[in-house]
């Protein structure tokens, strides 16, 4: 008997057969549709859900992986349209000729039958869920001009006089987030942007840039002992770090020291775990360091030749009397461990303290960072062999872009609370609860949202909720039909990034590279490609903004009556497609030619990836390994003398931030008796709410579970896969309770991005909890970022 | 007597109607009933499967045989166990068991009729079998053997039972004698289906093979005093009582082996505390089917017998009653006890709890086949209590 | 002709599952947590928080053996599996009755019943598609992130993975059983 499940069917049948009884979700709203909706183009939707590869013709087109932050490269093969599998490309220094588990399933993403098909409108109230089935055409022009139910762009500038400021838009991560930005931010001119930065790594990347220059890269073949805190490589794949770091733990070369509160499957590959107190951190680092200074163990002449302040920072350490006594409370490690990690790192040839690029935990990051990146300074083990790696810079030039210029559009505002607020992403969490508090100087009423779900991302998601639902016009362009599409006015589908070529991206670091997403299929149904969706919207907004501008932007005004209104138009880059008028595709093949010839993009089409030199250096060492530069050619040190290590940095007062790393006693770690700290973390089968309706993926992590001590658990007669609720004073959420011993008694740990409650995606909806419901927003000082572990949650069975 | 096809001898009055035309007392009617919701059962469920597919039963990748191979291994016993009996008359020539041997050797049919009726619907492709059981022999596996066998083992029972019908004794002889040394290797091989599992320490070895024949006699002499206890409405003659008596006495000494067999298997398992073998048999310890096994199929009949030596026969066919209850529950722990140490000990996602026993409970369709089984086979022994003189006739 | 194996530096392991996937899209395994060709085995670690026993917790790649003396086949009655030319254990659907026999006596757990062809299936070293095509690695060993499998032929002295078992200290699993696995742990 041959049975054939259909994914629509696939889906409904496991809801249905977990839900004894209960009917499948009713296909009345426009998120659901059959399988008998055909694809686009000449691409078509494969019969199965996984579809085994055949032996006859095939194309291998090179893409490059979408389904998280880190871009490996990866070839499509691609038979009779269809995509029937992902292999690694073995051609990109950065991805090692490997692909992770959400890599493999990215096929599962394209082809979701959640997808967003078509372009669509609300026409019920916002959250309902009903929607109008329009053409690209209707949509741009409900965005320009409208509809019954909502103001358009026009309607609302005009009575906002021409404050572009007026607009706030936000976008995840991605290729294609260059060109959102370029489209809002440059060129409809809006100042009012936020991202996955200030709710991420910002404060990693911050307290590294400005104590040693950048955020380096690990060379793990060559380092012996590693200190990884904070940071769960194992399963937070990061390439190529994960790829590297993994063949030499176990006694292999790279003693390893996992410092985390959670036993990770890092923890697991290491030689030693010591579960730290979630967010003292930073006084275990001051503690390494005073031991350091306490035994002169520190590599004196690097930091006289490199360091900067270095002397007060020595001073400092040794005056605050950050010894490991002191800090054995704080952190909740023994003091004699902390001595033997301090000597043991400095004796090491080539000791790694991991940088560890994580989500900001806790409100001291920044400081972490900074006190990070000066502990290995100490050892001497920066810019050389075995060390941390400065490298190269990216291959590729920078793109200019014709910025018009509005005169009554206003500065950001989002600063409250913050030393140093970045100009360019803000802080969402500030940027939202000025706006909700009504602290915002002028109205904020249209968000422009692309590949981002705040609604699951941002901390405290009644907040969010609350923001999204006070704008004007909501615009989202997406896949799939996520809690915050739910939430737009205007729905626009994008092609998934197996259906689109990509701007060329360049990577820097050891082996530098350059590589190339190509489209395996033409998008499905009536999706676009990001590019040709920025082009199109920009058309439809030029004149009926320039209209707008005319009317209230005075140096406009004059600028017309000097030059007319086709010059100013043109001169003053009000035509907002301009960035995006050539194709994609001209545009790359454009880049690569200007900067490395013909063959390069022969070879790049090809292959995916370039860099100089490459017929010559990448080479099959083994089944497994690959060259892509030889050793010699590989740029272990770049930096030299020019390396600064800055311990002390007196910009910072003005800021009222520490100059150099300090302990404050109120960052101690506490729970009031009977709560849980909430911490949070990753699985590698797992990339946050973006995943959630992947059906590959749900086979390995069904829901999420909220991890318990077990003998907490215990204790509270909590077992295995009972539903607990976990309430913190911001919200509450029901899940399924995982008992074990892998988490101290006072805390608990769920996966983020899960407990969608979106109906338009079958599996994810209502499927365990959103982490964001109950996460206080708190930020930390610097930039304010969000601070994740700072939530104390009370658990109660349910 | 009138001749049907093939001279076989068919009673007189046997017509649709005469199967309709019973004693309509309370437990007649009850009985009638039963069976016939049994045979709808078997319908439901069969529908259910071949809309399902293996889906519908309660089987998984870790407990791939479930109810119904039990059920089979039941059925396939029951009529081992009525080939004994009806052997001891026909083919050993013990003058005392004659009379029941012509009703033993159609009871061994019609169980193993059921018997297939149900694996037909556990196999997932039956016809495929018979092709492939021939074109490419599987000549090491206990399987091929078994089914081979047992195909073979019921053409033989068919053909003994005819010469019964025609008082043919001489080649009902040769037959049984056949049928009864092809069923006993069958039986055995089904024993070693189980034996001959390497990976299932528990059930590995020659404990099987030779316990199976040892039951399947027990069972043999439980089902006689059913069908025996039926046919007389439990108002036994002298002679019937004689047989009966001598059948528990034989019962007596089969419970008392089977004791002792399995009280060493269980010592073995569980001395030395070897893996795989003695926290099964821990395992096994605390269940109640185990103890519904003990007390139903051999602690209530061994009383019962040694009460006062199988002079009973009426309440030997309620100790009778039980006991094939035991015995069902005996087929049911073997199948399960075999599959309950998963093979795989390890976690294979981090949300679930690490693998301890393997989780088996029958399916609504599974229990509808079964129930149909057996529905299935009490109909076919009725109606052919009405076409044949299943009595002694000499 | 070969005699193919696996080698797996099963240390480098850290359970991301990405084998797992790869093998059901390369080979259009179906989907369900039950129906899978291969698996990565990990433990809860032993001891209370926070005294975790670290060695306790390794993680462990696995699947068919592909045993030179597989109780699966041996178990078969229409010999539906079988050894291919390259000692490849297969299954021919079109042989198998499901009688499940062989998931049974697999002592490692490695067959699962397909729903669609209700015939039991199992992991084929990609013989029907990736070395069909004439590529030299399985699914699993191509997209390992950190590089646990060797996939090749134990008969040629040259390959990759007669090297490592030449030179590296390596274990099988449940080869007291006599089953003669070629799946080898490089420790």
């Amino acid at each position: 008997m041959q049975v054939e499940v259909s994914r629509r069917k696939f889906l409904q049948g496991s809801i249905s057969l977990s839900i004894v009884g209960a009917s499948a979700i009713s296909a009345t709203n426009l998120f659901a549709n059959n399988d008998e909706d055909s694809g686009g183009g000449n691409s078509s939707i494969p019969k199965t859900i996984t579809t085994k590869t055949g032996t006859g013709k095939a194309d291998e087109v090179p893409i490059l992986c979408g389904m998280c932050v880190n871009k490996c490269a990866a070839f499509a093969r691609v038979e009779d349209g269809i995509i029937t599998k992902l292999n690694p490309n073995p051609y990109f220094p950065k991805s090692r000729n490997m692909l992770c588990p959400r890599g493999n399933a990215g096929i599962q993403t394209t082809y979701d039958p959640d997808r967003l098909k078509y372009p669509m409108i609300r026409i019920g109230k916002r959250g309902d869920g009903k929607y109008k089935r329009v053409s690209w055409e209707e949509a741009y022009d409900a965005i320009v001009n409208g509809t019954d139910k909502f103001k358009g762009l026009k309607q609302i500038l005009d009575e906002e006089k021409d404050n572009r400021a007026t607009i706030g838009y936000c976008n995840g991560e991605g290729l294609s987030k260059e060109g959102f930005e370029v489209l809002v931010g440059q060129k409809i001119g809006t100042p009012n942007y936020v991202d996955e930065v200030s709710i991420c790594l910002e404060t990693a990347g911050g307290g590294f840039f400005s104590t040693i220059g950048t955020y380096p890269e690990i060379d793990f073949e060559h380092a012996d002992y590693l200190v990884i805190a904070g940071a769960n490589r194992a399963e937070a794949i990061i390439t190529p770090d994960t790829l590297d770091m993994f063949k030499y733990t176990k006694g292999r070369g790279l003693k390893t020291i996992c410092i985390d509160p959670r036993f990770t499957n890092t923890a697991a590959k290491s030689d030693k775990w010591l579960p730290i107190n979630p967010g003292t951190d930073l006084a275990f680092v001051l503690a390494l360091t005073w031991v350091v200074f306490n035994e002169n163990l520190q590599n004196e002449e690097f930091m006289k030749k490199h360091g900067v302040g270095y002397e007060e920072y020595k001073q400092h350490i040794l005056s605050h009397k950050y010894t490991p006594e002191w800090a054995e409370p704080i952190c909740g490690i023994k003091a004699k461990d902390i001595y033997t990690i301090a000597r043991e790192f400095m004796n090491a040839e080539n000791p790694i303290y991991y940088p560890g690029r994580r989500s900001v935990l806790s409100p001291n990051d920044y400081q972490l960072r900074r006190a990070m990146a000066i502990f290995q300074a100490l050892s001497g083990n920066m810019d050389k062999k075995g060390g941390y790696i400065f490298g190269n810079r990216g291959l590729l030039p920078a793109e200019y872009v014709k910025q018009p210029i509005y005169e009554n559009t206003k500065e950001r505002f989002d600063t409250e609370g913050i030393a140093f607020p970045t100009l360019k992403s803000g802080s969402w969490i500030v940027f939202r609860n000025m706006i909700l508090e009504g602290k915002n100087p002028y109205p904020v009423r249209a968000m422009l949202m692309r590949k981002h779900n705040p609604m699951m991302s941002v901390p405290n998601t009644a907040k969010t909720r609350a923001f999204l639902e006070k704008m004007d016009l909501n615009v989202v362009i997406d896949i799939l039909p996520t809690d915050t599409a739910m939430l737009a006015d205007v729905i626009l589908p994008e092609a998934s990034y197996l259906e689109r070529m990509s701007p060329v991206k360049s990577y820097g670091f050891l082996e530098p590279a350059v590589v190339m997403r190509k489209a395996a299929i033409k998008p499905l149904y009536e999706t676009k490609t990001p590019e040709v969706i920025f082009k199109e919207l920009g058309e439809k907004l030029s004149k009926p903004l320039f209209e707008v501008s005319k009317k209230h932007d005075k140096a406009l005004q004059e600028l017309i009556k000097e030059k007319g209104e086709k010059v100013a138009f043109e001169e003053g880059g009000y035509n907002l497609a301009e960035p995006f008028e050539k194709p994609i595709e001209e545009k790359n093949e454009e880049i690569i030619t200007e900067v490395f010839g013909k063959k390069a993009w022969e070879i790049i089409d090809e292959k995916g990836v370039y860099y100089p030199h490459i017929e010559e250096y990448h080479k099959q060492l083994s089944p497994n390994d690959f060259q892509y530069y030889p050793k010699s050619k590989r740029k272990y040190t770049s930096r030299g003398d020019s390396l600064k290590v800055i311990c002390k940095n007196d910009s910072l007062a003005s800021g009222g931030i520490d100059v150099m790393p300090t302990w404050h006693d109120e960052w101690k770690f506490s729970v009031p008796k009977g709560e849980f700290r909430l911490i949070t973390g990753r699985h590698a089968q797992f990339t946050q709410s973006g995943t959630q309706n992947n059906m590959m993926l749900r086979d390995l992590i069904p829901t999420n579970f909220v991890w318990i001590n077990q003998r907490v658990a215990d204790k509270m007669g909590i077992k295995f896969a009972d539903r607990v609720e976990i309430k913190s004073e911001v919200g509450a959420i029901r899940l399924k309770a995982y008992p074990t011993e892998k988490i101290a008694p006072n805390q608990i740990f769920l996966l983020h991005g899960f407990g969608s409650e979106s109906k338009g995606m079958e599996f994810a909806y209502g499927n365990g909890g959103n982490d964001a419901t109950i996460i206080k927003d708190d930020i930390e000082p610097m930039y304010g970022a969000a601070v994740m572990h700072s939530t104390n949650c009370k658990i109660r069975k349910v | 007597m009138k001749v049907g096809p093939l001279n076989i001898p068919i009673k007189e009055d046997f017509s649709l109607k005469s199967i309709l035309d019973f004693e309509k007392t309370p437990l007649n009617i009850f009985l009638a009933v039963s069976v016939l919701t049994m045979l709808a059962m078997f319908a439901i469920g069969v529908i259910t499967y071949l809309i399902h597919g293996h889906h519908a039963y309660g089987v998984t990748r870790e407990h791939p045989w479930g109810l119904l191979i039990a059920v089979y291994i039941f059925f396939v016993v029951s009529s081992t166990g009525f080939c004994i009996v009806g052997s001891l008359g026909d083919v050993f020539g013990f003058k005392r068991f004659e009379m029941i041997s012509k009703r033993a050797i159609f009871g061994s049919i019609v169980t193993i009729m059921a018997g297939f009726a149900v694996i037909a619907f556990e196999i997932g492709h039956p016809v495929r079998m018979m092709i492939y059981n021939v074109l490419t022999p599987g000549l090491t596996s206990a399987i091929w053997w078994m089914g081979t066998l047992y195909g073979l083992y019921l053409t033989f029972m068919i053909v003994e039972f005819y010469f019964l019908l025609n008082d043919d004794m001489k080649r009902a002889k040769i037959f049984g004698l056949t049928g009864l040394l092809v069923g006993l290797a069958a039986h055995s091989n089904l024993g070693g289906v189980f034996g001959f599992l390497n990976a299932r320490t528990i059930s590995n070895g020659v404990y099987y093979p030779t316990y199976f024949i040892l039951t399947a006699f027990i069972t043999g002499i439980y089902l006689s005093f059913i069908v025996m206890g039926f046919r007389y409405k439990l108002n036994f003659d002298d002679k019937v009582k004689d047989l009966l008596e001598g059948l528990a006495k034989i019962q007596g000494l089969l419970i008392a082996i089977l004791f002792f067999f399995m009280t060493w298997k269980l010592l073995t398992d569980m001395y030395g505390g070897m893996p795989n073998r003695a926290d099964v048999a821990h395992h096994m310890l605390h269940t109640a089917p185990f103890w519904a096994e003990v007390i139903f199929a051999m602690l209530i009949p061994f009383l019962v017998i040694l009460k006062d030596f199988g002079k009973s026969p009426k309440l030997m066919f309620f100790a009778s009653l039980i006991g094939m209850v035991g015995i069902f529950f005996m087929r049911y722990n073997l199948v399960h006890d075999t599959q309950v140490k998963p093979l795989q000990m390890m976690k294979l996602t981090e949300y679930q709890l690490p693998p301890e026993w393997v989780e088996y409970f029958p399916s609504a369709t599974e229990i509808m086949i079964s129930l149909g089984g057996l529905g299935l086979c009490i109909l076919l022994y009725y109606v052919g209590t009405k076409a044949f003189n299943l009595d002694a006739t000499h | 002709m070969a005699r193919y194996g696996m080698a797996l530096d099963y240390k480098n392991c850290i359970n991301c599952k990405a084998c797992e996937v790869a093998c059901k899209e390369e080979n259009g395994v179906e989907l369900g947590a039950e129906k899978h060709r291969i698996w990565v085995g990990g433990n809860n670690p032993e001891g209370q928080w926070p005294f975790l026993d670290i060695a306790s917790a390794a993680f462990m790649p696995s699947q068919c053996q592909h045993c030179e003396d597989a109780p699966c086949q041996e178990v078969c009655p229409t010999n539906a599996t079988y050894y291919d030319e390259n000692h490849v254990v297969r299954v021919d659907s079109d042989k198998c009755i499901l009688c499940s026999y062989c998931m049974n006596a697999c002592p490692y757990d490695a067959r699962y019943v397909d729903d669609r062809t209700m015939t039991v299936d199992k992991c084929t070293f990609c013989s029907d598609t990736r070395l069909a095509r004439g590529e030299t690695t399985t699914a699993c060993q191509n997209t390992c992130p950190t590089k646990v499998r060797t996939f090749g032929d134990l008969d040629d002295p040259n390959s990759e993975i007669s090297e490592l078992l030449r030179t590296r200290e390596h274990f099988s699993l449940k080869s007291h059983l006599g089953t003669n696995p070629k799946l080898f742990y490089l420790t």
